[in-house]
């Protein structure tokens, strides 16, 4: 009659039925079961059985307040949170250091993880994003790759639709800038975009106000964002109304859309209609080159395929229409041309090509991806604080263990209640590291010119992230201590003897080398980044930007045949200024990216030659102005005559047409704009964009009526107020254009806005991970003092002096630093050596930013120590050795 | 199932301990249930009448005999206490009191 059901089953009933009436219970049951088995079999006695079991569940309250008035084990967590704060309490420095530690790795984290998770929001705002392409455009010439540029040609979006089914739709954009006026007001406009009316549909740019399907259709029909609403019209309603530009064109306001996302990499302020430009590039044939031409490459262009479609396969589809297509003229100018597409969630992070939309705004994947690791070091770093400290008292705490298993509490029991300690402990730390980041953020929004924003708190994203980092946190902080405390035998511990001495120290000493691994390598990280940006900015660029004003030129203008001789005597009457040393025009300032680019080959080549060079159109002052050297040659002269016909390069230039040397080019010719030129000098290599870039090569055409840009050179300490003076004379010769100006140095410079944010984000976390790493050495050095407390009376009674015994404790740590200087150092080289070499010009990683970081953790470290240790030797040693 | 009152599972458990005499534990008392009062309960709501009594002093209870078909588990053998005879009593007379206070009409004889 030994029939039992199953042992799990069994085991259930012990689960809700109270200890003192189990066996009766369960003897019941087995009883009805033997019955069943007999009458019905095995299945259904089971079956029978466990449904018995199950519907027990309603006897969990039968006879348990017969041992003690409430619920067992609430009253246990009851008090497993009272001791957790008496312990919190009676030790408040580890408390403190520990928490303190937590909260600061948890809200570092949480600034990394919203800084993050805003850099990769880019341009998912639209709904279809993932199946929208940008169509980047590459050039090859010889196999060599010759342009890698954002903006493509407009006949490839026509073309690809027409040819691959997999187009849904395409749309240009061809970026635009000039002086928009309405009603005797003007302003200087950027972020205006000439677009197809498919911008609205495959992008998800909301109208607020016209139609979707015809704003876009007619020529001189604009679209306009709510904020330039309001800056011209005010309240009046936009729609209908006319805004000049440039001072001819008619543009009627056709929609209202709403401003364009920070998040977004293409921004604009006006939409003006695709007609418009078609209108304006028609030839007597009624063929636009605005859609025809295969070399204008001004026209950012996307795609948006079907869903589903594999990008690479599209390429290899394309690459082969293409060919076929184009094939005579890739032959003839021996050149390769291709139209690979890009994902527009990758463009903001892991695109840098030439003519970006938003160049200055461009984030870099790698960092964002390097921030990341930091922010998952600090927590680490924080969660080995608390395992550091935790299992460092594990002395202080084996006596209580001893006392509580004596008692009759099972290991699993201590270990719960060591789990609800550190559970105690992160939650505390939780709730104080988002409380630093909701203090902290506008800190950090200026230091690192971000924007974020509190709106993270309503987003569920964030909340799970949060709840991970806590649970995480819990367990990997709260598993070491509790597994190791609640190991402890108490027969042992009572008497004084600690069983797992030897492993436990071995693992603290290797999380205080991880820790301090981490810290060096973030300092000697962080002085190599700043090494490296002033190196950039120190650097020689080749041309002088300080003192120079930069004022826009004039784009509205009367009568064009009259602008050269306002033009000289505007520039005249500026020398005329008393603060004034020299006045330029040109196409170009140095720091804005040259967008016009034409082929040229030496005179002597054949067509097949062709290279793409950048044209800077100057007047005969830019040079001298500029304070840019001429290596060979001369500058345009006014003395001769000819210079119209003539050009002058830059040194670059030189080598990449394949000219001997500079002094051999000179009276040499280039055949440029379909005629031969006379090359009469050529100008020492300067930086156009930032020294990360190598230089361009470059021609300048003498143009002294060109009206891009009027470069002022003041004399040293020019008071400010000189710029009224400048303003009022460019508005005498100007009327109707608005003054903006810049100063060419800030201007220049922006291009390093980026690194030096990301500089001051590295700086800022590595300044916090060091920081956790020495409240956690703070706080094991003093454990290790009190632990050694006996020794050193013993040793000062035998005559040591304060200095020895210094020196014997000190002596551990300086161990462990060197250990994780000597880990650091390789590991930091590599990384910075790769991220060197993204650099034009960069500098090579001396030994001393290594020396100087080892120095400084060493400094901190050893004083966070020393405080603690010379307290130490300095103490009664009758107070240590007394203590028993 | 509060104070004095009893409900009327828990009155009919106790009468059918007070017929088991001596021999009453869950599982007879269940099968008596079920072949007197023709009612199918599940051990369990057993189990919690049974606890419940003895917790209001109408039922009181010694260990018994284990046997091998309980596994070698004891059982708990019931008994009516005399302050549950009193409150059988009381429950009877007060339907008796009931009864005879309908109406003869209302049968409709």
């Amino acid at each position: 009659m030994e029939r039992l059901p199953p042992k799990w089953i069994m085991k259930i009933l012990s689960w809700w039925i109270d200890p003192s009436i189990l066996d009766e219970i369960q003897g019941d049951l087995l009883e009805l079961f033997q019955m069943d088995y007999i009458e019905q079999g095995e299945a259904y006695a089971t079956r029978r059985y466990l449904k018995n079991v199950l519907l027990s569940i309603r006897n969990y309250n039968l006879r348990r307040f017969r041992r003690s008035p409430s619920n067992n084990s609430l009253a246990m967590i009851g008090n497993y949170l009272k001791s957790t704060i008496r312990n919190i309490s009676k030790n408040a420095t580890y408390s403190i250091l520990n928490i303190l530690g937590l909260a600061i790795g948890i809200a570092a984290c949480l600034f990394i993880l919203q800084y993050v998770s805003y850099e990769k929001s880019y341009d998912r705002f639209h709904d279809a994003y993932e199946d929208i392409y940008r169509v980047r455009y590459k050039v090859y010439r010889d196999g060599e790759l010759n342009i890698d540029c954002a903006a493509a040609v407009p006949r490839v979006g026509p073309f690809m639709k027409e040819n691959l089914p997999e187009v849904v739709d395409f749309v240009r954009a061809y970026p635009m800038s000039g002086t928009i006026s309405y009603n005797n007001t003007s302003f200087r406009e950027k972020r205006m975009h000439i677009v197809d009316p498919s911008f609205l549909t495959i992008f998800s740019f909301p109208l607020i106000k016209g139609d979707p399907s015809t704003a876009l259709s007619d020529p001189y029909s604009v679209i306009i964002t709510e904020e330039i609403s309001k800056k011209y019209f005010g309240n009046e309603d936009p729609i209908g109304k006319t805004l000049e530009f440039d001072g001819d064109d008619k543009l009627q306001v056709t929609g209202v859309a709403r401003n364009v996302p920070d998040n977004s990499h293409l921004k604009f302020n006006f939409l003006i209609s695709y007609e418009t430009l078609n209108s304006r590039t028609r030839n007597d044939e009624g063929v636009s080159s605005s859609e025809t031409s295969w070399g204008w490459y001004d026209f950012n262009t996307y795609v948006r395929l079907e869903p589903g479609t594999d990008p690479i396969v599209f390429d290899k589809k394309f690459a082969d229409i293409l060919y076929q297509e184009r094939k005579e003229d890739f032959e003839k100018y021996n050149f390769k041309a291709e139209f690979p597409l890009q994902s527009i969630a990758d463009i903001h992070l892991y695109s840098n090509l030439l003519q970006e939309s938003e160049p200055e705004e461009q984030g870099d994947g790698r960092a964002v991806e390097f921030l990341s690791v930091i922010a998952l070091f600090i927590l680490i770093i924080a969660w080995i604080n608390y395992v550091n400290l935790s299992t460092a008292r594990s002395i202080d705490r084996s006596k209580e263990v001893g006392v509580r298993k004596t008692l009759g509490a099972s290991r699993r029991q201590l270990i719960f209640q060591f789990f609800t300690e550190a559970f105690v402990l992160n939650f505390i730390a939780l709730f104080l590291g988002v409380f630093i980041v909701l203090a902290g953020i506008r800190g950090f929004n200026i230091l690192t010119d971000s924007r974020l924003s509190t709106a993270f708190l309503r987003d569920p994203q964030f909340w799970i992230t949060l709840s991970a980092i806590f649970l995480l946190g819990t367990v990997l902080s709260g598993l070491y201590p509790a597994l190791v405390l609640s190991s402890f035998r108490p027969v042992s511990v009572l008497k004084g003897k600690l069983t797992k001495g030897i492993s436990n120290v071995f693992f603290r000493k290797a999380l205080v080398v991880f820790q301090f691994v981490a810290s060096v390598g973030l300092i000697a990280g962080t002085l190599i980044v700043y090494q490296q940006l002033n190196h950039l900015r120190k650097l020689d660029l080749g041309f002088d930007m300080s003192e120079m004003v930069v004022v826009n030129g004039p784009r509205v203008f009367g009568q064009d045949s009259l602008f050269p001789s306002t033009n000289e005597s505007f520039k005249n009457q500026l020398k005329q200024l008393a603060f004034v040393e020299s006045v330029t025009n040109g196409s170009n300032v140095p720091g804005d990216e040259i967008f016009w680019t034409n082929g040229i080959r030496r005179n002597s080549q054949s067509e097949d030659a062709n290279k793409i060079i950048y044209n800077v159109g100057i007047d005969y002052n830019y040079f001298d102005t500029y304070d840019i050297d001429v290596v060979a040659g001369r500058s345009y002269n006014r003395s001769h005559q000819t210079d119209t016909g003539s050009v002058i390069l830059n040194a670059r230039a030189i080598e990449y047409l394949g000219f001997k040397s500079p002094e051999a080019t000179i009276g040499d010719k280039v055949f440029f704009w379909n005629k031969p030129w006379t090359v009469i000098g050529v100008v020492d290599d300067y930086n156009q964009m930032t020294a990360k870039q190598a230089v361009s090569p470059l021609i300048f055409h003498l143009q002294p009526d060109n009206s891009g840009y009027y470069t002022i050179r003041l004399k040293e300490n020019t008071n400010p107020s000189a710029l009224n003076s400048l303003q009022s004379t460019y508005e005498s010769f100007y009327p109707g254009n608005p003054f903006d100006y810049f100063f060419l140095d800030d201007f220049f410079n922006r291009q390093y806005n980026n690194d030096h944010t990301f500089s001051r984000v590295f700086t800022l976390f590595a300044l916090f991970a060091i920081f956790v790493a020495c409240l956690g050495l703070f706080g094991l050095s003093s454990f290790n003092v009190v632990k050694r407390g006996k020794e050193i009376g013993v040793r000062k009674v035998l005559g040591a002096s304060v200095w020895k015994i210094v020196n014997l404790l000190s002596r551990e740590f300086l161990m462990l630093l060197l250990l994780a200087n000597l880990i650091a150092w390789p590991i930091i080289y590599w990384i910075m050596n790769n991220w060197l070499n993204t650099f034009a010009s960069r500098i090579s990683i001396g030994i001393w930013s290594f020396l100087i970081a080892g120095a400084c953790v060493l400094v901190i470290a050893m004083g966070s120590v020393s405080l603690k240790i010379v307290q130490a030797a300095r103490a009664n040693p009758v107070d240590a050795i007394r203590d028993e | 199932m509060k104070g004095k009152h009893l409900g009327e599972f828990e009155e009919l458990v106790m009468l059918v301990v007070a017929s088991l005499n001596n021999h009453a534990y869950a599982v007879t008392v269940q099968s008596e249930i079920t072949n007197k009062a023709d009612r199918k309960v599940n051990i369990s709501a057993v189990h919690t009448a049974l606890y419940r009594l003895e917790d209001k002093g109408y039922l009181a209870s010694e260990m018994g005999g284990a046997t091998a078909t309980r596994g070698g588990k004891q059982k708990r053998m019931f008994r009516v206490t005399s302050a549950g005879f009193a409150a059988l009593q009381s429950a009877k007379m007060l339907r008796e009191k009931l009864w005879r206070e309908i109406p003869r009409l209302s049968f409709g004889n």
